[in-house]
């Protein structure tokens, strides 16, 4: 960690924690901020000394106000800035003067409102590092503590929520009021509550750093509407879940394309910002959700129940069609239903009438009681092929929903293993979920939901499992002219390289190319084409021409000698007749590449995630089809290689009706060089192999075409760190 | 009109709308962070401002205006 995020986490502490807090800019006037924030902490039973700052008023709300923080005699730990932006400066500094580290600066009209706003925020940073002090916002709701040892809610939310052990942090102050809401009606608490507004200072990478180390949080819930620093956001999510085994769920506004559009490559305009985004996110383990409901479906299953140890569930179900639908949804998400042991299939004939379909799903039919859920649930818990129950339950007249709810909820406390619950319907079941949500049984309406969500729990388990083993390795030892290469080609003020440049700089890289030479005359070309070997390949050299093929400047198969010199003579007519004012250095020659399976590998910068490379099946339909994967670099080995078996290509890559399977090593192996490639020139902007050729299993793969795009001088970002 | 004068009246107007004692308002003092107005006093004092002057100011200009001594400058500009 950088030495402000040590100080910002010395500092979070008293955020968080703290024993005495000045409202500085309170007032009392009922419906504004300063009123409500000074209302929340009295409300909410602060458990310290609350210090009212109020220039012109004596007390507030009974307590005694100072003009100052300044005046206040007695330490103060948190900063809480109410005062409009105008001033808010001022109050930091005065924070700074009486010894505040710790500040939540809620006031609006910052980086939001445009070019003063900016200037204000600037000067908040800048008094911020001259005491050392971290702050929360500006233009945020504030920060809420549920532990009964502290009780702070420095918001201006509506009311605390109930303690849990759900940990939420978010950019958007509004969506906080309306999750609030929405959480008190499931029943569901928290453990911290953080809108961050703009977060000029303290960062959701920050805040994710804290709550990794907070004992009352068990998940982290995300909301972001902008992702500033993205390779920090996935360290910070790795490091949440490989050190402390706590989920990070995260919903990611503004899935739009933009950037995508002016891009110059194949990979350019194939990679949007919520396509490299959601690649981020999977690669880093942070669960994306589509809205909030889906969070906290999946939030409470996680927070409350054990994360599965198998994909196998058993589904108990007073009613034949739900149990149906249980199973659909289940296999279709990807879980099984647990084979039964002799041993469950006796118990469960045992307790349970004729009637009764012992297999899986378990029927208890329509008149079953809470005795028989008990049976069933004791039966199918002690199994050792079941990874976790469904309860399901449908209102029938003889159903004595509420005992069933806490049916479940006393076999949930006696065994290690998820059971979720879908009580189905509305108004009758209404009593019965309560029950549910009170003793942290995860609920859904639709078995469908409860399949998603336990196929999401079971495959962070596996996540869990794996990032033990998931490093990266540099495949290129040592240093390599690649730097030369590319800086020459930038002194010399080209957009991109010409693509026997481009081979020389993969050929650094260890990439399976085949090497060309360049004639400038008919005749040098018929000498050069045997010279590299027959069938050959004719490409023009032009710094005016990117797509060849589309000017004529590409002639394949050719066979002999003479056909060379006919090739050239096509190519050079082709081209002074498409592009008359282009500048040719002459036709490069290559060995042909054999027949293989084309796929396409690219690497494009991402101005927040950093060089993102691609893969996909390759070839002119790659936009088309669009069956590609997106990681942001470094790649493991592991990484890689799912980017190959997540396309659909896969399957024809690893073999298909009598086809042989290809040489999937050597694209994991030219993926892993790509990476290292892409970290190591932050000069290269955009590129795509395209196509790799990939032989049969074992023969190796081979770049056939090759585009090099070179970023502007001026804009050159830094170098990216290797592991992230 | 003198800056003196101006000042004296500037003083009882703020006095006024913030039931502040004269002998309590600086001349450097900030309407907001030192005297506590708030965003509807703010206004009040661009209004008796007005009223006490007989001027009528820039009213997006006038609440821009955060100190007494900037309040006196600003109305010297209408008279």
């Amino acid at each position: 960690m950088a030495d402000q995020t040590e100080l910002h986490q010395k500092n979070l502490e008293k955020i968080f924690s703290p024993q005495s807090v000045a409202i500085i800019g309170a007032n009392k006037k009922k419906g504004t901020v300063p009123f409500d924030i000074l209302h929340g902490i009295l409300m909410g039973e602060f458990n310290g000394l609350i210090l009212p700052v109020s220039p012109g008023k004596t007390h507030i709300a009974g307590i005694k106000a100072y003009k100052y923080v300044t005046d206040i005699e007695d330490p103060v730990d948190l900063g809480v800035i109410v005062f409009p932006s105008t001033v808010a400066h001022m109050a930091l500094e005065q924070c700074g003067q009486k010894g505040i580290r710790s500040v939540i600066i809620i006031s609006a009209g910052f980086r939001e409102v445009g070019e003063k706003g900016v200037t204000r925020e600037q000067q908040l940073l800048d008094i911020a590092r001259k005491y050392d002090i971290s702050f929360i916002g500006p233009n945020c709701l504030g920060v809420i503590n549920t532990d009964p040892k502290v009780r702070l809610n420095a918001s201006f939310a509506r009311k605390m929520p109930a303690a849990g052990h759900i940990g939420f942090l978010s950019q958007s102050g509004a969506l906080c009021t309306a999750v609030l809401d929405y959480a008190e009606a499931k029943g569901i608490g928290f453990s911290k509550f953080v809108s961050f507004g703009n977060k000029a200072d303290i960062t959701e990478v920050d805040l994710l750093y804290y709550l990794m180390r907070d004992e009352q949080t068990n998940v982290i819930l995300l909301y972001l509407e902008e992702v500033s620093d993205g390779r920090a956001l996935m360290e910070a999510a790795r490091d949440v879940i490989r050190q402390s085994g706590k989920p990070v769920l995260a919903i990611k506004s503004g899935r739009t394309r933009e950037g995508a559009a002016a891009a110059a490559s194949h990979t350019g305009s194939l990679a949007g910002s919520d396509e490299i985004c959601e690649a981020a996110f999977q690669q880093a383990g942070i669960i994306r959700c589509g809205n909030i409901e889906e969070m906290f479906h999946i939030a409470t299953a996680l927070s409350y129940m054990p994360v599965p140890n198998s994909n196998r569930v058993a589904i108990i179900t007073n009613a034949g069609g739900p149990g149906v639908l249980a199973t659909d949804a289940a296999i279709k998400e990807g879980l099984e239903l647990a084979a039964f042991s002799e041993e469950t299939a006796r118990k469960l004939k045992k307790a349970l009438p004729n009637t009764a379909n012992i297999n899986n799903p378990v029927d208890l039919i329509g008149d079953a009681t809470a005795d028989r859920y008990e049976s069933a649930m004791e039966a199918v818990f002690q199994d050792e092929n079941v990874g976790g129950v469904f309860v399901i339950l449908t209102p029938q007249s003889m159903t004595d929903i509420d005992a069933i709810a806490r049916q479940v909820a006393q076999a949930a406390k006696q065994y290690d293993k998820p059971v979720y619950a879908s009580f189905m319907g509305e108004a009758s079941v209404a009593s019965g979920i309560r029950i549910l949500q009170e003793n942290q049984i995860p609920h859904y309406s639709l078995p469908e939901s409860m399949s998603h969500v336990f196929a999401v729990a079971h495959r962070f388990g596996r996540l869990l499992e794996r990032k033990k083993e998931n490093a990266v390795e540099p495949v290129v030892p040592g240093k390599t002219k690649g730097g030369a290469i590319l800086q020459q080609a930038m002194g010399e003020g080209k957009s991109y390289l010409q693509e026997y440049e481009a081979v020389q700089l993969l050929k650094e890289y260890g990439f399976p190319v085949w090497e060309g030479q360049i004639a400038v005359s008919a005749d040098d070309a018929g000498h050069l084409a045997r010279k590299v070997g027959f069938p050959a390949a004719l490409k023009i050299q032009s710094e005016d021409i990117l797509h060849k093929v589309d000017v004529g400047g590409v002639q394949l198969g050719v066979q002999t000698e003479e056909e060379a010199r006919s090739a050239y003579d096509a190519i050079i007519s082709s081209v002074r007749s498409h592009v008359p004012q282009a500048a040719i250095q002459g036709v490069y020659i290559t060995r042909q590449i054999p027949r293989g399976e084309e796929v396409i590998l690219g690497m494009k910068r991402d101005p927040s995630f950093g060089p993102v490379i691609l893969f996909g099946l390759g070839g002119t339909f790659v936009e088309v089809f669009r069956d590609i994967q997106f990681r942001v670099a470094p790649l493991s080995r592991t990484e890689a290689l799912e980017m190959v078996q997540q396309t659909k290509a896969y399957k024809l890559l690893a073999g298909t009706r009598g086809r042989p399977p290809k040489d999937l090593e050597g694209i994991v192996d030219a993926l892993q060089r790509l990476s290292q490639l892409a970290l190591g020139h932050p000069e290269i902007r955009e590129l795509d192999i395209n196509p790799l050729i990939v032989l049969d299993e074992g023969k190796g793969c081979f770049v056939a075409d090759v585009k090099v795009f070179l970023a502007e001088p001026s804009s050159t970002p830094e170098h990216h760190e290797f592991y992230i | 009109m003198e800056k003196a004068e101006i000042q004296t009246r500037v003083i009882k107007v703020i006095s006024g709308v913030l039931g502040t004692e004269e002998s309590m308002i600086g001349e450097k003092d900030n309407f907001i962070f030192d005297l506590g107005a708030d965003s509807m006093q703010s206004l009040q004092l661009v209004a008796g401002f007005e009223e006490a002057f007989d001027i009528e100011m820039d009213e997006d200009k006038a609440l821009e205006v955060q100190t007494v001594d900037a309040a006196v400058d600003f109305i010297a500009q209408y008279l």
